[in-house]
């Protein structure tokens, strides 16, 4: 436990003495509810077809999700920094293990998740008078966790597998784009063509968005909920697994 | 007593290349031991097995009686590796690197921040210490890293290619700190390619090539070697023309010409070295004459040498 704290001690020295990490990890996505909270939600009218709540209702799950998919992305990148910076192998042989060090790295990661889901619901409610479930917090927050847990370790496994930073950075990039577009996040599956809703439905986020938006303003259907809950943990034990061999094969 | 080190028969191949292939060794707790080799002879490759970076094909090894593939994590708590890139978080002040460092060895935080002063006043970076390692230069960087390695007191201590970027004058100091180290009873691994450095530092000394030992002992043994090799140091008035031509005729193992003085480390039986250096002298105005046993560097180069004419 000593090494893991050591860890997250480290990971939050990094993160909080830079001012570029701070507004990245903590204010960007909320400059997505802002803008889409006055723009669309204002052009779109309310209610938003199909859901039966205005657009900063339905957004607000989106924001949590790409708040999630967006730290996991940032934090994961700091595998490249510590490549770069030459520590990552002198790392391997500090007195912690392998799995230390990725624990370190995410439970850091899910602090980070767990202040900004805060932050994002405590504006949601005062600035845009969002109903919340408050009975389903905890498990928001349970969402948040899982999910912020398996976008890192998506993102580990090619941070890990990966040399090249361009690479990687591409990589996030189109992940980032097909994933988040390709889902529930920015509108409802219902109208869109068969072929798009397919896609989607098989899309992880689509999973984790369909559980927050459960879980913040209890639109949903509870057994299809479940279902996408038990799917997502499973994507995210996968990836675990997956990027822990990726880290025990560095040498 | 457990050797601090104990390497058995260790191979270590990537795909059809042996970076280590069978190398055994021992080495006494407290001692200063000098890892030896040109490039790509394997020291890397064998300091990264001893700190659990890499794993053996085949063979053991072990660090305090904890084997590195069995109990890494035991290894780990007992050693501190400074490996041969320039390993730093840019992005945390110099302060925050030395303490982040000891937290994960579980140094306290008060006697923390007191050794942390203590090594960088050592280190002459008191006046950085908040200053964020990015912003410093890369000779600066490796000082850092190479700080590190004071901040705790684990009982091993890995050091590849130590002085990487620094000052005569810091690489002085620093040598000075690694002898206490080893004088409190810290064993202490190192690798580099400046045998002055082995020289004046290392009691036990293995030198390897192509992943084999090639020779292995302290400073007299391994120059005993090469008893018949010789250092010359001749400064002439002014360097004669034909002297290319003449050191051709010599067996020499190096030589070099820089301002007036030649400089040529030379094999001749016992008896003949006179000759040589008559040779050399007559007719010309020689300034100044050194003759010398050989140095490490010509153990080296005769023992490296003679494993790729083998």
């Amino acid at each position: 436990m000593t090494a893991i704290n050591a860890m997250v001690y480290r990971e939050a020295k990094i993160r909080a003495t830079n001012l570029v990490f701070i507004f990245w990890d903590v204010f960007y996505p909320l400059g997505y509810m802002l803008v889409f909270g006055v723009g669309v939600n204002a052009a779109l009218g309310s209610p938003l077809v199909g859901e039966g709540v205005d657009y900063n209702a339905f957004f607000l799950a989106s924001v949590l999700g790409m708040a999630s998919f967006g730290i996991a992305s940032n934090t994961s990148w700091s595998f490249f920094l510590d490549r770069d910076n030459g520590i990552f192998f002198e790392m391997l042989t500090y007195p912690l293990s392998r799995s230390a060090y990725m624990l370190g790295k995410v439970l850091f990661t899910l602090l980070v998740s767990l202040v900004q889901t805060l932050i994002t619901v405590a504006l949601a409610t005062v600035l845009f008078h969002i109903h919340l479930r408050w009975d389903r917090m905890p498990l928001l927050l349970s969402v948040m966790i899982v999910g912020t847990a398996g976008w890192f370790f998506l993102y580990a496994i090619f941070a890990l597998s990966t040399r090249r930073n361009d690479i990687f950075n591409t990589v996030t990039s189109i992940l980032y784009f097909v994933l988040l577009f390709a889902s529930n996040l920015f509108y409802p599956l219902e109208p869109l063509p068969k072929w798009f809703r397919a896609a989607a439905l098989a899309n992880p986020i689509t999973w984790q968005i369909d559980c927050l938006r459960w879980a913040t303003i209890g639109v949903g259907n509870a057994q299809v909920v479940a279902m996408e809950s038990i799917a997502f943990i499973v994507f995210a034990a996968a990836s675990f697994l997956y990027a822990a061999r990726c880290l025990q094969r560095q040498q | 007593m457990t050797c601090a080190l104990e390497v058995h028969n260790i191979v270590k191949t990537f795909g059809p290349v042996r970076a280590v292939d069978g190398l055994s060794f021992a080495v006494a707790r407290g001692t200063i031991f000098g890892l030896l080799g040109p490039n790509g002879a394997g020291k890397s490759t064998t300091l990264k097995i001893l700190t659990t970076l890499s794993r053996p094909t085949s063979g053991t090894a072990s660090v305090l009686g904890f084997d590195v593939v069995k109990r890494p994590l035991d290894v780990r708590q007992r050693i501190v590796s400074i490996i041969q890139e320039t390993a730093v978080d840019l992005l945390l002040s110099v302060r925050d690197n030395l303490l982040t460092f000891a937290r994960f060895h579980q140094v306290d935080t008060r006697t923390a921040q007191r050794r942390a002063a203590q090594v960088m006043e050592c280190f002459r970076f008191t006046a950085e210490a908040e200053r964020k390692v990015q912003d410093l230069s890369g000779g600066f960087r490796r000082r850092v890293q190479v700080a590190k390695a004071f901040m705790v007191e684990t009982p091993v201590l890995f050091l590849d290619e130590f002085s990487t970027g620094m000052d005569p004058l810091l690489k002085r100091e620093v040598m000075a700190l690694l002898r206490n180290e080893a004088h409190r009873g810290r064993t202490i691994v190192l690798t580099t390619q400046i045998l002055s450095e082995a020289e004046e530092l290392c009691q036990d000394i293995l030198i390897i090539d192509h992943g084999r030992q090639v020779a292995r002992g302290d400073l007299s043994a391994l120059k005993l070697l090469a008893k018949e090799v010789y250092e010359v140091s001749m400064t002439f008035d002014q360097v004669p023309e034909s002297i290319e031509s003449e050191l051709q005729t010599v067996p020499t193992l190096r030589a070099r010409v820089e301002n007036n003085t030649l400089e040529v480390a030379f094999k001749a039986p016992d008896g003949q070295v006179l000759e040589v250096v008559t040779a050399l002298a007559r007719n010309r105005r020689v300034l100044r004459l050194e003759v010398n046993g050989a140095s490490l560097e010509d153990v080296f180069l005769e023992l490296t040498q003679e494993e790729v004419k083998s």
